[in-house]
């Protein structure tokens, strides 16, 4: 019995911090350090092979051992941690255990912020990136290293802080078969109405037109075809102007916005256009694959099953490395719904979804040296590393070395097979987010209840229903959570009023 | 020393040497019980400030859109589980049983035994992954058969989810359930059966006059166990629909996980808890009250 406690105990005792998560120093390197660095690096983890494909990562890896010799008694730790699970995060920070520098979803944090678990990073990006020689962007603000300024900037939480550092951009895009194309004489539709014609074709000739997980309809899908129908009546919605985040969010509702309109009667059933929305992602539907759940989507696509692709920019790395791939492919964005489609939208273009693939954020484990951020040795080690992790040619060491993500620091290239990728993030932002930035049981409703209709299980009517009370809820879990006045939206609802004068079928209040 | 006084000392050693038992269930069974309890009646967000608000998460709960779908998926599976644990396990262990040579029914005792290994949680990923799956058992089979029209997506069609997943497992023959009813066909007399066989009794209708009022005691057993893990147990929705599609297979375990951890509504969790918890006494209860084992339809008679 003894024995097996003494090889119980022996087994749980935690491990040196040298040896913990993934090892990025030489064995003779071991010697104790008076600073522990933990990253949860997400794509760039070293010695990791991104979709199975291509030479492990040492990207990251090179950079952190430079770093080291700089900072003789820091060490950096990389470490697996699963934080795109929210058990796992919520459980850890509520803990103050979480890695020091997480990298997730911003939508998350902002659930989050008013509970201390992050760092607000504003104080550090408007001072210089000490790494970055004079002159240079970064060396009087870090902002100014950050390429894509308006998509970087449009971070800061709806608290007016911002708590992440975009590192790089991802977004979405179709990928499609160009050889299937020509063989059918086929091109690449310019609005809604040619793109349902091209699926049609397509579906005639036996393959399946458009692979799409169930997940991106819910996310994407949504709010790509939300802002089609609300984009022309904008103007008379936006109640709120935040100098910092206009440059990309100038259009986009956040969610004491979204609460207040849900008391006007929007976003319920008496809202065509909110109606309308979901009414057009189910009649794309049918030009799906047949099982949204079990499909594999990219063998699908490469092994010329399924004619076009709705995917992030992450593929182009598997495309471009499986010497299974025998087709030319190309890339093109979502078309715009001309108003002969829907009698909401004007056939403006399709508004960028994207943003940052990598974003690190601070945790408040980062100051556990002395429980204070002012004070903390660790905290300044952990920034500093953060600022050197995004010098120009260090990005392009981490970022350029698998082809998934573009570069956000000036100085960094993207790859020539991303480039596309660029063209399309210089559209306007969309004008929301609701999975992630809205409520995360609302999230988790929604995706099931649109699972749901657009796969014929409920009705029209039935999903509406459970649409209506979902938004509601969600708006009233919001409001109290963050002790949101709503009342004082009211002037600047008054005051657009001529702005939605015009405007035909609006909902009614009650 | 006295009697009283060495029996006191006895008395205190065996108090002494449960103590670290009952300590460890205090602090991981009963503490957590009471504070869950207490929590039900709180709005309590994981890192966020917390706010007494009295029966208010029992009455949502009430009014949640995913009571009705998902007590009637739980019920759903209790009748199907019960079904089952009823009948196939204790046709099986009769046939087991009723094996003329002691080496067969070893080796098919063991044969039967031997799918336990697998942890439940790899079975029901090949169960998801090689059967249920687009390019799976089931589907290929069909476009083999020239039947595409047929093929779908098992765990993501609302109308084929919930027997997909309660057919996970078929044909419900292996595990321990085959092992308990043996031991009660085992512990039999002998004589019973010979008495039944000069009052005519033969084959199924001795089976079902003589061996299963005679098993009643595992039969209750199994139901309370399969009644109490039905109610309980979530992680299989977890692992093959997590609940979906829409809720077609929700249940309220898996909806308290969720509300727990994913929506940080621990309050709200607690309270589905305790409810569930009163599910589950209320139904024991029953189960003791009015489902008779045979020992005590024996001390009834007598």
């Amino acid at each position: 019995m003894v024995i097996v406690l003494g090889l119980a105990a022996w087994a749980l005792w935690p491990r040196a911090a040298t040896h913990a998560g993934a090892d990025v120093h030489d064995v003779k390197d071991s010697a104790p350090r008076k600073y522990t660095i933990r990253v949860a690096p997400g794509i760039y983890m070293p010695g990791r092979r991104p979709q199975d494909l291509g030479k492990p990562l040492d990207g990251l890896r090179d950079v952190t051992r430079e770093f080291e010799k700089q900072y003789p008694d820091t060490r950096i730790e990389f470490t697996e941690a699963p934080v795109g699970q929210r058990e796992y995060l919520i459980t850890q920070l509520a803990a103050g255990q979480a890695p020091d520098i997480i990298n997730v979803n911003v939508g998350d944090v902002w659930q989050d912020v008013q509970k201390g678990w992050y760092l607000p990073l504003d104080k550090y990006l408007e001072q210089p990136n000490p790494f970055i020689a004079k002159g240079q962007p970064g060396s009087v603000q870090w902002w100014d290293q950050f390429k894509y300024q308006a998509i970087s900037r449009s971070k800061t939480a709806p608290d007016g802080k911002v708590y992440c550092v975009t590192y790089d951009m991802v977004e979405t895009g179709i990928f499609y078969n160009k050889s299937m194309f020509a063989r059918l004489d086929l091109s690449v539709p310019k609005d809604w109405g040619e793109f349902l014609k091209l699926q049609q074709k397509l579906k005639d000739a036996g393959v399946i037109p458009f692979l799409v997980d169930k997940g991106a309809v819910a996310d994407w899908g949504v709010d790509l075809v939300f802002n089609q129908l609300y984009g022309t009546i904008v103007p008379g919605l936006k109640l709120k102007r935040d100098p910092s985040r206009e440059a990309h969010l100038s259009r986009f509702f956040d969610w004491d916005e979204l609460a207040f309109l849900n008391q006007k009667g929007f976003f319920t059933r008496r809202d065509p256009r909110f109606v309308e929305t979901f009414r057009i992602l189910k009649a794309w539907r049918q030009f799906f694959e047949k099982d949204m759940s079990s499909t594999d989507l990219t063998k699908a696509f490469v092994t010329q099953k399924g004619a076009m692709y709705w995917t992030g920019s992450w593929q182009v790395n598997r495309l471009v490395r499986d010497p299974d791939v025998g087709f030319d492919w190309g890339l093109f964005y979502l078309p715009p719904i001309p108003k002969s489609l829907s009698r909401f939208a004007d056939g403006h273009p399709q508004c960028v979804i994207g943003g940052s693939g990598t974003q690190f954020e601070v945790t408040n484990s980062a100051f556990d040296d002395t429980h204070n951020a002012a004070t903390s040795e660790k905290l300044k080690r952990t920034i500093a590393f953060i600022q050197y992790l995004t010098i120009p040619k260090n990005v392009d060491r981490v970022v350029n070395e698998i082809l998934c993500f573009l570069p956000n620091v000036v100085g960094a290239e993207p790859r020539p097979e991303l480039k596309p990728f660029d063209t399309i993030l210089q559209r306007d932002f969309a004008n929301s987010k609701w999975l992630y930035t809205f409520d995360l049981r609302f999230d988790e409703i929604m995706r099931r209840m649109l699972d749901l209709y657009i796969n014929n299980g409920i009705s029209e009517d039935e999903f509406m229903a459970w649409m209506e009370t979902n938004v509601k809820t969600a708006c009233e879990t919001i409001v109290r959570r963050k002790q949101i006045d709503l009342s004082k939206f009211e002037p600047k609802w008054k005051e657009l009023a001529p702005l939605r004068a015009g405007v035909q079928e609006l909902p009614s209040e009650h | 020393m006295s009697i009283k006084r060495q029996k006191l000392v006895s008395t205190a050693a065996i108090y002494a040497m449960l103590t670290p038992t009952f300590g460890l269930l205090a602090v991981f069974s009963l503490v957590p019980f009471v504070w869950a309890f207490v929590t039900s009646f709180f709005d309590y967000e994981v890192g966020g400030e917390s706010r007494f608000v009295g029966f208010d998460n029992y009455l949502e709960y009430l009014h949640d859109p995913t009571l009705l779908p998902s007590f009637g998926n739980l019920l759903f599976l209790t009748v199907f589980g019960l079904l089952i644990v009823s009948t196939v396990p204790l046709a099986v262990a009769k046939l087991i049983f009723s094996l003329k040579s002691e080496k067969a029914r070893y080796l098919y005792r063991v044969l039967f035994l031997i799918p336990i290994v697998v942890p439940g949680v790899a079975g029901m990923m090949i169960w998801q992954g090689m059967i249920y799956n687009d390019t799976g058992l089931l589907n290929e089979t069909l476009r083999m058969l020239g039947r595409e029209d047929l093929t779908r997506g098992w765990l993501s069609d609302p109308r084929t989810v919930l027997w997909a997943v309660v057919f996970m497992g078929f044909p419900f023959a292996g595990g321990i359930n085959i092992l308990i009813y043996y031991a009660g066909l085992a512990g039999i007399s002998e004589s019973i059966h010979e008495a039944a066989e000069l009052d005519g009794a033969r084959g199924l209708m001795k089976f079902l006059k003589i061996d299963v009022p005679l098993v009643m005691s595992q039969i209750k057993l199994l139901t309370i166990l399969t009644v109490i893990g039905t109610v309980q147990g979530f992680e299989g929705m977890f692992i093959l629909t997590k609940g979906g599609p829409g809720f077609k297979t929700m249940v309220p375990g898996l909806w308290m996980y969720m509300n727990a951890f994913s929506f940080q509504r621990m309050g709200y969790a607690c309270a589905i808890g305790v409810l569930l918890f009163l599910l589950i006494l209320s139904l024991t209860i029953l189960n003791m009250r009015y489902f008779r084992s045979s020992e005590e339809l024996k001390a009834e008679s007598a």
